[in-house]
């Protein structure tokens, strides 16, 4: 579904923080990004939503080349965006802020789905208050929401648990799960938070001064293969 | 009494035509960072059109129809051949606008010369506002000019579109990358911004003298405005034309054109000097 293949990128000022990153998301996956911070993970993701130019190299979803396309083209293409830090509209309503994920797209109807709040209730019951006013982990569920019900492919999920008090984490981790086996959605999630990784993820990869420099196919060796984690996680 | 009366129906007269210049300079400054030198020329503009179709037509009312329109176009051309190729680079889109404000005003003097030109009053007869003789077209500028804000008021707070738009302000990136065709967002806004102001100028023509520095006298009170009722803020663009458009008039009654612009320009320091955000703070 996804396919990156050499991709470079950064910040104007600062040069290339992706140095040639390849590979791969299949449909309906949900592939953890791991490493240290300061290692690119944040800058792949806002390459791939299109918040920074890539500087060579291209990433393709469903076989459309997207590298290159302003950002609005990137989301009505079906890549969905929970940035880092959440960038909820804080003097929204909880209802204005899920309405923005549909307002742009113009293939859905212009209305929020009668079941918008099955997943995450306590919107429902805070449609009307201002965003801002919520705490970090509900913030962080109407961020997820705002993405959802603009109907992705492919979501980047950029450190949802960062900040969000443990029980939240986990209900957030369950009802992620639950959409991702029920609907098929595909995610691509940087995350620190290793229960978090292997309550939600099939398969991990490991990046490292811009590069992908490993991987692990199968989430459990999270576990079975300490070296992994002790080699790219711990400071 | 029926001097103050008198007065405070000019009052209303003024700021509300300041409004809607200044919501378009709101607006185009919270969803572009743009300082747009040149939409006190987009008043001038409106108001020439005026001119213009009644020179040639006769008709007053065909003029203030066409003025939004015309400008509404204006806006769309100034948005896509300068503003969104530097919009990114503040102080280059304050000289680039500037430059294209002096192009309009001498545009304005080849075609018109540089004297003053007078629209006639389209309606002359007086009516009794609680025992004052006060001119119909003033009550009828105000009528109008309300409705049209309320109708910018009601866009921007209560439309989807104005939803979008506010969006936009707030978190530009984000709204991108929810599927809001950013550009499209700004090409709307500022054709809208300066409909506004060509309206106001056209609709103030026949009370004002028209002449190619007119765009100026609107420009300057319109950017107090915005900086005492708070940059970013749609409710700040009615605070401070009201306090703006206010204080001009009052002041204007008991003294010098002059001195009244002195005492305007401290009252909006004093205001700035304490409330650095305006008076809206950081509001959005």
């Amino acid at each position: 579904m996804l396919a990156v293949e050499n991709l470079v990128a950064g910040y104007p000022s600062g040069g290339s923080v992706l140095k040639g990153v390849t590979f791969d998301v299949a449909k309906g996956e949900v592939v953890a990004l791991l490493g240290r911070n300061g290692m690119g993970k944040t800058t792949l993701m806002r390459a791939l939503a299109g918040q920074l130019a890539k500087q060579s190299g291209s990433f393709r979803l469903d076989g459309r080349d997207l590298g290159g396309s302003p950002s609005y083209a990137i989301a009505n293409a079906g890549i969905g965006y929970v940035p880092q830090g959440r960038e909820i509209f804080k003097d929204f309503t909880v209802e204005e802020n899920l309405l923005m994920g549909v307002l742009g797209k113009p293939n859905l109807p212009k209305r929020l789905p009668g079941d918008i709040y099955d997943f995450f209730p306590i919107l429902g019951e805070r449609r009307k208050q201002k965003a801002g006013t919520m705490s970090g982990g509900q913030q962080q569920q109407l961020a997820i929401m705002r993405c959802l019900v603009g109907q992705p492919k492919l979501v980047l999920l950029d450190e949802p648990s960062e900040g969000i008090q443990p029980s939240i984490v986990d209900e957030i981790g369950r009802t992620l799960q639950t959409i991702a086996r029920s609907t098929g959605l595909t995610i691509l999630v940087v995350e620190q938070n290793l229960d978090f990784v292997e309550t939600l993820a099939g398969r991990a990869l490991f990046m490292e001064n811009g590069v992908i420099a490993d991987r692990a196919d199968h989430i459990g060796e999270l576990r079975d293969k300490p070296e992994l984690v002790h080699r790219y996680l711990s400071i | 009494m029926e001097a103050t009366i008198a007065l405070l129906l000019d009052t209303a007269n003024f700021t509300l035509a300041l409004l809607l210049v200044t919501l378009g300079l709101v607006v185009i400054f919270g969803l572009m960072n743009v300082i747009n030198m040149a939409h006190g020329e987009f008043f001038l503009i409106g108001a020439y059109v005026v001119v213009a179709v009644s020179n040639a037509t006769g008709s007053f009312w065909l003029g203030l129809l066409l003025a939004p329109a015309v400008l509404a176009v204006v806006g769309l051309l100034v948005e896509w051949l300068i503003i969104r190729h530097i919009y990114h680079r503040f102080i280059d889109t304050i000289l680039a606008t500037w430059g294209l404000s002096l192009v309009i005003k001498q545009g304005v003097v080849v075609l018109f010369g540089p004297g003053a030109q007078s629209v006639p009053n389209p309606i002359p007869a007086a009516v009794d506002v609680f025992g004052v003789q006060y001119p119909a077209y003033r009550l009828f500028i105000m009528a109008l000019s309300a409705a049209l804000a309320l109708a910018t008021y009601y866009l921007f707070f209560r439309t989807r579109l104005g939803l979008q738009i506010r969006g936009v302000i707030a978190n530009r990136a984000m709204a991108a990358s929810l599927g809001i065709n950013t550009r499209r967002m700004d090409r709307a806004t500022f054709a809208v911004g300066s409909a506004l102001a060509g309206f106001a100028g056209a609709v103030m023509a026949p009370i004002m003298s028209v002449d190619p520095q007119m765009g100026v006298g609107f420009l300057i009170p319109s950017f107090l405005s915005v900086l005492v009722g708070g940059v970013n803020s749609l409710v700040g663009a009615l605070i401070g034309s009201g306090v703006i458009g206010g204080a001009t008039t009052i002041f204007s009654a008991g003294i010098s054109q002059a001195d009244a612009q002195i005492l305007v320009f401290l009252l909006a320091m004093i205001i700035i000097r304490f409330l650095p955000n305006g008076i809206t703070g950081g509001r959005k």
